[in-house]
């Protein structure tokens, strides 16, 4: 989970290690959420979300699809991992 | 209060007040209990996965989104430096703390720094972009990784 100063850069840093582009996040969508994760992390009650809370959450924040459901099975082990 | 959750809350307090992670012993003399039944908590927790531990079961290397050890990406916030797990964790940190503070990180192609001044209402308008390459399904195969 890294930040990148443009699209390009992006690119070239998949290209560069053979990984998938996956879909790119806006810093107000990662406020989103950054927020919802953890607003109450220092509370008594808090607790992460639970997998259908989870997929509100980026619904809510316009990231759909297959790689935001935390229960899909879609992508399999492949997570791009080949640089050790 | 569950004892489970007394220790979570006293990890957590202490990363908050101090931008590092607490000792056992200083867990268990808050929690006032053995250092044996707070590794104990430590496994539970980390099971739920609200913390990570080193291999010694002890040393907490992460509990989101602070990072018991140092990483590129550093929170500042009241004079108190902080340590994010990564890009997430980076704005998880003045979201928890619900104060203002700054974000410093990179560009993970290129190293071009990051400075992000983050309000209680979140960062200002920024053209900077955020990419994860594990499917949600898998984050926590090894979040490490992730």
């Amino acid at each position: 989970m890294l930040f990148f100063r443009s699209e390009e850069r992006v690119k070239e840093w998949c290209e560069q290690r053979g990984h998938p582009l996956r879909p790119l996040v806006s810093i107000s969508q990662l406020w989103g959420l950054a927020s919802m994760w953890y607003a109450d992390r220092l509370r008594v009650d808090s607790r992460r979300p639970g997998p259908a809370e989870m997929k509100e959450v980026f619904a809510g924040l316009g990231l759909s699809g297959e790689f935001w459901n935390p229960e899909s099975d879609r992508f399999g082990e492949s997570t791009g991992r080949n640089d050790g | 209060m569950e004892f489970d959750r007394r220790v979570k809350l006293v990890v957590y307090g202490h990363f908050a007040a101090t931008g590092g992670a607490p000792t056992a012993a200083v867990v268990s003399a808050e929690v006032g209990s053995s250092e044996a039944e707070v590794r104990s908590a430590y496994q539970r927790l980390s099971d739920q996965r609200v913390l990570v531990t080193a291999a010694d079961g002890t040393s907490i290397t992460m509990a989101p989104p602070f990072s018991g050890v140092p990483t590129p990406h550093v929170v500042i916030s009241e004079g108190v430096r902080y340590f994010a797990n990564c890009a997430w964790d980076a704005l998880g940190i003045p979201a928890a703390l619900g104060q203002p503070a700054a974000v410093h990180s990179e560009c993970a192609q290129g190293g071009d720094q990051l400075v992000l001044e983050v309000a209680p209402e979140g960062p200002p308008p920024s053209d900077w972009l955020f990419h994860c390459l594990v499917p949600a399904a898998h984050w926590w195969d090894d979040i490490g990784f992730t």
